[in-house]
């Protein structure tokens, strides 16, 4: 069974390069990007896990967090925020926000689909 | 009429004095008033520059964390296709296009490690670093390390030797920040070491953990010894042509070992090898009440 993941990204390259490394493992991708085309995926899809920019257009991806988390068809849905900020405190500050992972940019290609795995395990 | 009466009853060296008087006080009025707006134009220009100093550290600031982001969005993708494309995921590749691919993997962790360190260095210039201080099993986190060191020892043919003592186990430590240290000390044992090996001890005292990495690699000439800890000494002294490395990591070592209220030191031979030794607080927390109640006593 394929699972069914959301990809919420901006940057052109990123969002294909990180689909492409999904779905050779397996995954079966859907993509958004911008936040309001993840929320409306994410209601239509209900993906098993979404993966989240956080510098997005327009919505940022903590506003983004908020209305996944406040939505009651969408709030169990784990959400891993995948993102460049990387500076002290930002993990801590994404994951108060809701996100039940975070894994920083630039992403290891070795051990991304592991590390996604593991936040699913540790965040259920 | 009156001027004239006073001046009668008046005397000259009284009405002298009166007038001097008056002329002291005009001249003491006048520089008070002078001195007081000088005081006041000296604190508004102070306050001005307060402030233009911290809307300067706030830019700084600013801009740091724009560049880490910025240049991290880019370097997502080169990491990311190069690892895609090295695992044959878009089709296979023949023994030319791997060898390149892998130096071009290596150059983005190499600019990768460049950012993360010139971003580490900034921040703790800026004391803007924070620590996050948690308690784990020291033995564990060091068994750990060597293990991911072993694979690189053995591509060198070296060995990797390792002595931690019975008394070795929990400290309250910012586990992260004392890793990348522990890696610091021992990637640099391997680059500087062509035969021999490194051997890795850890100790324990009342109050500190003494963890030591010594290697039989090239050493250090006594003129670089006292400068191996400064940011970017290994690139001023030519060195990095042979040895790759952003010469930062053992100053960023230094300030956070010293931010755990630890110390780090090296011993070095040329042509011998070099002892890097850390002392660390079993806990770091309990450090600064440790000290202050011992000067009180």
């Amino acid at each position: 069974m394929k699972k069914n993941l959301l990809l919420i990204e901006d940057n052109e390259y990123n969002l294909y390069m990180m689909s492409f490394l999904l779905e050779k493992n397996g995954f079966d991708v859907k993509v958004a990007k911008n936040g309001k085309d993840g929320i409306m995926l994410a209601l239509s899809e209900k993906p098993e896990v979404i993966l989240l920019d956080i510098q997005l257009p327009e919505m940022d991806g903590y506003q983004v967090l908020k209305e996944l988390k406040n939505h009651d068809e969408l709030k169990n849905i784990p959400v891993i925020a995948v993102t460049s900020y990387a500076m002290p405190g930002d993990r801590e500050k994404i994951l108060q926000a809701g996100a039940n992972g975070y894994i920083e940019k630039p992403i290891n290609p070795d051990t991304f689909i592991s590390d996604i795995l593991k936040c699913l395990k540790d965040g259920s | 009429m009156f001027l004239r009466d006073y001046m009668v009853v008046i005397p000259g060296w009284v009405f002298f004095l009166i007038v001097l008087g008056i002329g002291i006080l005009i001249t003491s009025v006048t520089w008070a008033l002078i001195l007081k707006r000088r005081v006041e134009d000296r604190t508004k220009k102070l306050k001005m520059a307060l402030e233009k100093a911290q809307e300067a550290d706030r830019l700084k600031s600013a801009f740091l964390a724009a560049m880490s982001h910025e240049l991290r969005t880019p370097l997502n993708s080169i990491i990311g296709f190069t690892g895609i494309l090295l695992k044959g995921l878009a089709g296979p590749l023949n023994e030319e296009q791997k060898r390149q691919l892998l130096m071009v993997k290596e150059s983005s962790q190499h600019l990768l490690a460049l950012i993360n360190d010139i971003l580490d260095i900034s921040k703790i210039e800026a004391g803007e670093l924070k620590l996050f201080p948690s308690r784990f099993d020291l033995r564990a986190s060091l068994e750990k390390l060597i293990g991911m060191c072993r694979h690189f020892t053995e591509k060198k043919g070296l060995y990797l030797e390792f002595n931690i003592t019975e008394g070795v186990h929990e400290v309250i430590a910012d586990q992260k920040r004392l890793e990348q240290v522990l890696i610091n000390l021992l990637t640099n044992a391997v680059k500087f070491t062509e035969k021999g090996g490194i051997t890795v001890t850890c100790t324990a005292d009342q109050k500190n953990y003494i963890i030591s990495v010594k290697d039989t690699g090239i050493g250090i000439n006594g003129n670089y010894l006292p400068l191996i800890f400064e940011p970017f000494r290994q690139i001023d002294s030519g060195l990095s042509r042979k040895y790759e490395g952003t010469g930062l990591g053992l100053s960023i070592s230094k300030r956070l070992i010293e931010m755990m209220g630890g110390k780090i030191f090296v011993e070095s031979e040329p042509g011998k090898g070099s002892n890097f030794t850390v002392v660390l607080p079993k806990n770091m927390e309990g450090q600064d009440e440790k000290e202050s109640s011992l000067d009180r006593g």
